[in-house]
């Protein structure tokens, strides 16, 4: 398809210039970008500072992915980068060179949430702010150039309140928002003012820079294709049969030849209020009028909003000391400022309090639109009702802890220990297919752990099922199993390990 | 009546005016069982309570079938079966080998004892459980006229498990039965039933 190569088509869209030719007076209007200027900041080592605040990685500390069969380096710090580890390499490798090495897994909603974080940080620029995952946030700047004394006073100040929380960012300004994060991605703190310099200042990037998916990158590799400067010598039509429309899009949307909308980040609104106590409180109990205040004022303020909350913290503020926390999740949006109050004294019922309190604080989680729902006739009848199903999982959860109540789903696999999983009740979500009930009979009852019998001698009843699997993922079973009758009259499943010699163990019960 | 409409009258989540008289009853599945039992079967908004002398014995096959009845499809989100304390975790294959839908499962594990009454008194009460089995422990008799309130309350069936050694305590339990195991079948001894006399059922065969 590139055998023409290097045909020398400029990238300049037909359509386009039949629109430019057709209405000549629009072309200022059209060239989108004129007068935006945005600030990119792209977090590469977002993977590391989500979980490890920058000062305290005191020594050498790198992220890998857990399911990466070659737990290759995302992120990793100075320290490490000094003792010669680099994103993308193996675990292996680096544990070689760095024996010491953090190792930490990833964990992709923690970096999700300090984005969020990033993202609310960078409304004190400009209110239009737009995140870019895994690790950019957007912002455009212009208009608050004047404000904080020009471009360079603008991305000093930025990076000076991101190294305070210990945070690295390359920062980079641009008339395009893509552009603006290309060059940020490439670590090249440089600002562009002008679209007609962008695809000058574009050629002289590094492909990666366009992070485009790996099959793509790779077949452009195959080309001989290693820089941008190279693919905007392709041609155009060629471009799109071969990758789709959408990276030519991007390329265009960078250059500032199509206009990029891009989706406002929009601060979710939360409820957060104080009340502080008539006099210190001593007791739960004393704390109860209080509270039931600041939960009406909730509840006020969800219904001014149509919305509900499926997070709420209290904190109990004491005088000089840090602030005892309860917090609350729950398993359906609530609003109701007398149910959450049930749910608060359950925990609150059992907090002991080790300081007098002096204050309350109410914060809510994220508001999320209620869907109202008409209390019907048999509201409290034998329906399924979700509202009482989830209910039921809050309050158990909010005095039993959130790990004493679960389910449990069958996965399709030889092993029996590893034939079922924890999951959260009534979540169906990745339930395989019924497995074929073509096997023997399983146990109602599993044992956490196979127990070794003493001295088995009871009656074997049927058997033997022979186990043999899991070779493959080092955890491997050779056992033949059978069922069994105790003295008791239990009837029981008991294996023994193959080849015979080492005893009987239990592993499950019939019920 | 025709088989299919006895069926349907049976169904749990039917409501029908005017028979507040007798209580409400699922059949067992057994139906020798359900020959010794007032109503024809299990009483589906009440406290019953089962003495199994070893876990394991065919307690919970023998409630398997009432199991799949009383969680048999229903609209909208499942209702639980409540695992209340389980002596082991309930195995996830075999019930679903057994017909139940793994979805409906809800187990709960509280780590103290009086948490145990207090949840399956809440999981009860909460309407939101299809039926909960429970393994409550050492109960006073107040506590289980809790329980047996909160199942009324809840229109839920509550099966507690115990050890034959309560068999002398008092019980507010509509229905009492002891288990045995035998031949590979199950020994049931009626002990107590509202509207009924004591009776026993031998070697019924549960499979």
């Amino acid at each position: 398809m590139f055998q023409e190569r290097p045909a020398p088509i400029a990238p300049a869209e037909p359509s386009r210039r039949h629109a430019l030719v057709a209405v000549p007076a629009l072309r200022e209007k059209l060239a989108p970008g004129v007068g935006e200027l945005w600030l990119a900041a792209h977090f590469a080592r977002l993977p590391l500072d989500a979980l490890l605040p920058g000062s305290r990685q005191a020594r050498a500390a790198a992220v890998t992915a857990l399911e990466d069969p070659r737990r290759a380096v995302v992120a990793c710090n100075e320290r490490a980068v000094r003792q010669g580890i680099g994103v993308g390499m193996g675990l292996n490798a680096a544990l070689a060179l760095v024996p010491g090495l953090h190792v930490l897994e990833r964990r992709p909603a923690a970096e999700a949430a300090l984005l969020d974080r990033l993202g609310r940080w960078a409304l004190q620029f400009t209110p239009v702010v737009s995140l870019e995952p895994p690790g950019a946030v957007l912002a455009e700047v212009r208009g608050s150039l004047d404000l904080f004394g020009g471009a360079m006073a603008l991305v000093r100040r930025a990076l000076a309140g991101l190294s305070a929380s210990g945070l690295s960012a390359s920062l980079a300004l641009a008339p395009t928002p893509r552009a603006a994060l290309w060059l940020a991605r490439a670590g090249l703190a440089m600002t562009v003012t002008r679209v007609d310099m962008l695809p000058g200042i574009a050629a002289r990037l590094p492909l990666a820079c366009l992070q485009w998916p790996e099959d793509a990158v790779a077949t452009l590799d195959g080309l001989g294709i290693a820089s941008v400067a190279d693919l905007l010598r392709l041609p155009r039509a060629g471009f799109a049969t071969r990758f789709g429309p959408r990276l030519l899009e991007e390329l265009d949307e960078g250059l500032g030849r199509r206009p990029a909308p891009r989706r406002r980040h929009v601060v979710p609104e939360r409820f957060d209020e104080r009340l502080e106590l008539p006099a210190a409180a001593e007791a739960v109990a004393v704390l109860q009028p209080s509270l039931e205040r600041l939960l009406a004022r909730l509840e006020a303020f969800l219904r001014a909003r149509a919305s509900g909350i499926r997070a709420l913290r209290v904190d109990l503020l004491h005088r000089g000391r840090p602030p005892t926390r309860l917090s609350l999740a729950l398993a359906r949006m609530a609003r109701d400022g007398e149910a959450l109050r049930e749910l608060l004294d359950e925990r609150l019922g059992r907090c002991r309090l080790a300081e007098p309190v002096v204050a309350l604080r109410l914060r809510s989680g994220v508001l999320s639109p209620l869907q109202l729902r008409d209390a019907g006739l048999f509201e409290r009848g034998r329906s399924a009702d979700p509202e009482a199903t989830a209910r039921l999982l809050d309050l158990l959860r909010a005095r039993l802890g959130h790990d004493a109540v679960f389910g449990v789903l069958p996965v399709p696999e030889h092993r029996p220990e590893r034939a079922f999983r924890i999951a959260e009740p009534g979540n169906l979500a990745g339930l395989p297919v019924p497995w074929p009930a073509t096997r023997p009979a399983r146990p109602l009852w599993m044992l956490a752990e196979p127990q070794p019998l003493d001295g088995w001698a009871g009656a074997l009843v049927t058997g033997p099922e022979r186990i043999e699997t899991g070779w493959w993922d080092g955890h491997d079973v050779r056992r033949d199993y059978y069922v069994a009758l105790s003295r008791a009259g239990v009837r029981l499943w008991i294996f023994r390990e193959r080849p015979p010699g080492q005893g009987w163990f239990l592993h499950g019960v019939f019920g | 009546m025709s088989d299919a409409l006895e069926e349907l009258l049976r169904h749990p989540a039917l409501w029908r005016g005017g028979d507040a008289g007798a209580p409400e009853t699922i059949p067992t599945g057994f139906c020798a069982l359900d020959a010794e039992l007032p109503g024809g079967g299990w009483p589906v908004a009440t406290l019953i309570e089962l003495l199994v002398p070893a876990a394991g014995i065919g307690e919970i096959r023998l409630l398997l079938p009432a199991l799949r009845r009383l969680t048999a499809a229903t609209a909208g989100p499942p209702r639980w079966i409540a695992w209340l304390a389980p002596p082991h975790l309930p195995y996830a294959p075999a019930l679903a080998d057994a017909g139940l839908d793994p979805a409906h499962m809800l187990v709960i594990r509280p780590r103290a004892g009086v948490d145990r009454l207090w949840a399956m008194e809440q999981a009860l009460r909460s309407g939101a459980c299809a039926v909960v089995l429970g393994w409550a422990g050492p109960a006073h008799d107040a506590a289980l006229r809790r329980l047996k309130l909160a199942a009324e309350e809840g229109a839920t069936p509550a099966f507690l498990l115990r050890s034959p050694a309560h068999r002398g305590d008092p019980s507010p339990a509509a229905l009492r039965l002891a288990l045995a195991a035998r031949d590979s079948g199950l020994d049931v001894e009626i002990l107590k039933s509202r509207g009924g006399g004591p009776a026993r059922v031998e070697r019924l065969p549960i499979h």
